[in-house]
């Protein structure tokens, strides 16, 4: 594919983009005409203030948080991909989600009156999210510390497997003595919701999902040569500890932060960098990394949509909805994959 | 005569092996010292398991020695950053590499990954000396091809190219000819050879391909019972080096036709006159059922080959009979099964 191709379809992708953005804003139990919601997105104003406190309020938030998370979890699943050389890795085989969730776990399940009902306050949110950080980033911290020490990168990928299992086991023990309704708390934060993020929260997801994909830019050129291999990448004077510490690092702040805010999104970070790589037939990580942000935006857009059931006020978890898509996307890799090995 | 200023790699008492928690764990050969000039192809020979990827791979830092140096123009390769290693040594394992999705072109220019800054742009330059790699391993034609659709021995030529683009004085290839097939190999080998003697790399591969390596070595180190024992091909035959490589094993080494044959128990013996043409393939097959090749006149079974108008054809003497033959297999067949009746 050459150069000018590969430009038309990401104008054409960046187009589709924003066309889902409006249409998310638009999706919802309440219709607003498209007039108004451009209106009130750009002026800030709008004839009906119900319209605009839906829109600013709720939609326009759920949206960019869609967005955000999007980008996120798909620059955190190429990488994985990439540095494992395994094409079903994604953001969370390191075992991020699971030390989020325990985070979680432990402030829901075992401190209930931060989460009573009618007692969820801001600042309950904010330890929830500062939990699951700090879940995340204690995994973070384990994975460092081995793959400091392992050489085989193999290794690291089945102890993030095996540390992402016992620490599910734990948050398992956890809900089995908890009481029902912080177990649905808990079970629903696991389901993943876009729609609770405030403006405030927006703005620090906003800000820390940046840092991690600057972070992934710098794991580009990298990324490219350890496609090769780790000897290969050696030979070539690459930094190997170097490299896994910046994807790392990256890669859990983006996995880390859109874990704290939506709560665990699923296959997004695996499906997505493969839709991207046949789209743009690249194994060109300086390339695929921003063509993996606009996909993921996309797609992560796309599902959030798809959570709006028409004519209905209730909506889907989205955590369905992106399993329902991403499935089928991580089977036909498989059948794929039996042709060609190893992939890249 | 010998000069000595351009010793581009010297090994200093070398041993190489496999640490376990900072103890030697296995030790696969002791106090190596070679020297190796600038633009030699030097072939590296030895049996399976012996080191020879170890070897290889100390060579490139991929892992280190467990006593003595090595030296890369005067320094030791230790003190050299990882960077600057880069820019002197490159490497081809023998990993069969596909991406999916890369271009030949786009492999090629992963090897310039020490010369690009931070995010990998390539300058003017960078363009070139890619260009440069990719038509001195004569892969200009299917530069826009995918990894996948490559053959065996494009995708090797490319990796070539990829090591070329490293722009390293130092090339080390860990069984080029691996997969190759006969041609193939030939026209891999030439190249190596093309690479060291006119473009100067210094050129160190490993092979268990003896035929070629003979023809297009420099040097050859041959690696037996933890030593290396090297020297000019042909000096490796005068001196008899080969013969120490396959010791316990079932090949002997034809000094006569540089080449290898197995070890033959003998049950038999006939003479073979006639024809000189005819006779040397006819004494192999011979060879194959365990019969020995001996002089006219000591044996009393013998063959006698023959041209009658153009067509081979083999006659047999066998206890007063005669037999004839007009292909080498018929007169194999008859004697295996004259062998199974007597």
């Amino acid at each position: 594919m050459n150069e000018s191709l590969r430009i038309i379809l990401f104008i054409t992708l960046l187009c589709l983009t924003l066309l889902l953005f409006i249409i998310d804003i638009l999706a919802g139990p309440v219709a607003i005409p498209v007039h108004d919601i451009l209106q009130t997105i750009f002026t800030g104003e709008s004839a009906n203030p119900v319209w605009k406190t839906i829109v600013i309020g709720f939609r326009l938030p759920k949206a960019l948080t869609a967005i955000l998370a999007g980008m996120a979890l798909s620059v955190s699943g190429l990488q994985m991909q990439t540095i494992f050389r395994n094409p079903l890795a994604g953001p969370y085989v390191l075992g991020i989600s699971s030390g989020a969730s325990l985070g979680v776990a432990l402030v829901i399940l075992g401190f209930p009156v931060l989460f009573a009902q009618g007692n969820i306050n801001p600042l309950s949110i904010w330890v929830q999210i500062m939990a699951s950080w700090i879940g995340s980033a204690l995994v973070l911290l384990l994975i460092m510390t081995v793959s400091l020490r392992v050489r085989d990168i193999m290794t690291i990928l089945i102890l993030g497997v095996l540390f992402g299992s016992a620490t599910s086991a734990v948050v398992s023990i956890l809900q089995y003595f908890s009481h029902q309704t912080q177990l649905k708390a808990f079970v629903v934060w696991s389901m993943g919701n876009l729609g609770n993020v405030t403006k405030g929260q927006l703005a620090v997801m906003s800000v820390t999902t940046i840092a991690g994909l600057v972070i992934s830019f710098f794991s580009g050129k990298m990324l490219n040569v350890l496609q090769l291999g780790e000897s290969y990448a050696r030979s070539m004077g690459m930094n190997i500890t170097f490299s896994r510490m910046v994807v790392f690092i990256s890669t859990s702040i983006l996995a880390g932060t859109v874990t704290a805010f939506c709560g665990p999104v699923g296959f997004i970070g695996i499906a997505v960098p493969h839709i991207t790589r046949a789209l743009f037939k690249s194994a060109d990580h300086r390339l695929l990394i921003p063509a993996v942000i606009l996909t993921g935006a996309m797609i992560m857009l796309l599902s959030d949509i798809l959570t709006q059931l028409p004519g209905s006020d209730s909506t889907l978890p989205v955590n369905s909805v992106t399993a329902l898509i991403g499935i089928p996307i991580v089977i036909w890799v498989i059948f794929r994959n039996k042709k060609i090995t190893p992939v890249g | 005569m010998h000069k000595t200023d351009d010793i581009l790699l010297e090994w200093k008492d070398v041993s190489i092996g496999y640490r376990k928690n900072n103890v030697i764990s296995s030790m696969l050969a002791e106090n190596l010292s070679m020297k190796v000039r600038t633009g030699e192809i030097i072939g590296l020979i030895g049996r399976n398991g012996c080191g020879k990827s170890t070897l290889l791979r100390t060579m490139v830092r991929l892992q280190s020695s467990l006593k003595g140096k090595i030296m890369i123009g005067g320094k030791d390769i230790n003190s050299i950053s990882r960077t600057e290693y880069a820019k002197t040594v490159g490497f081809v394992s023998t990993e069969s590499i596909s991406i999916h999705h890369m271009t030949v072109a786009e492999l090629v220019s992963l090897g310039r990954f020490p010369y690009t800054n931070w995010i990998g742009v390539f300058t003017a330059l960078d363009r070139e000396i890619v260009d440069n790699a990719i038509n001195l391993a004569g892969i200009s034609h299917i530069q826009d091809k995918y990894l996948y659709e490559l053959s065996d021995g494009e995708r090797q030529k490319t990796m070539i190219a990829r090591v070329l683009a490293q722009d390293t004085k130092v090339m080390v290839l860990d069984e080029p000819t691996a997969f190759l097939d006969l041609p193939n190999r030939y026209e891999m080998l030439r190249l190596l050879n093309e690479l060291a003697h006119q473009n100067g790399k210094t050129i160190i591969y490993s092979t268990h391909d003896l035929s070629i390596a003979l023809y297009e070595s420099d040097r050859l180190w041959l690696m037996a019972a933890g030593k290396i024992t090297e020297g000019a091909p042909e000096d490796l035959i005068i001196t008899k080096g080969f013969h120490k490589l396959f010791e316990n094993s079932d090949i002997d080494f034809n000094m006569d036709t540089a080449g290898f044959q197995l070890k033959r128990e003998f049950t038999g013996m006939m003479a073979v006159t006639g024809e000189a043409s005819l006779n040397y393939w006819t004494s192999r097959a011979l060879e194959r059922i365990g019969i020995r090749t001996g002089r006219e006149g000591s044996v009393k079974e013998s063959i006698v080959t023959d041209f009658q108008n153009g067509t081979p054809v083999w006659f047999l003497y066998l206890y007063d009979k005669t037999y004839s033959f007009y292909s080498v297999y018929d007169l194999i067949s008859f004697l295996k099964n004259y062998k199974k009746l007597t």
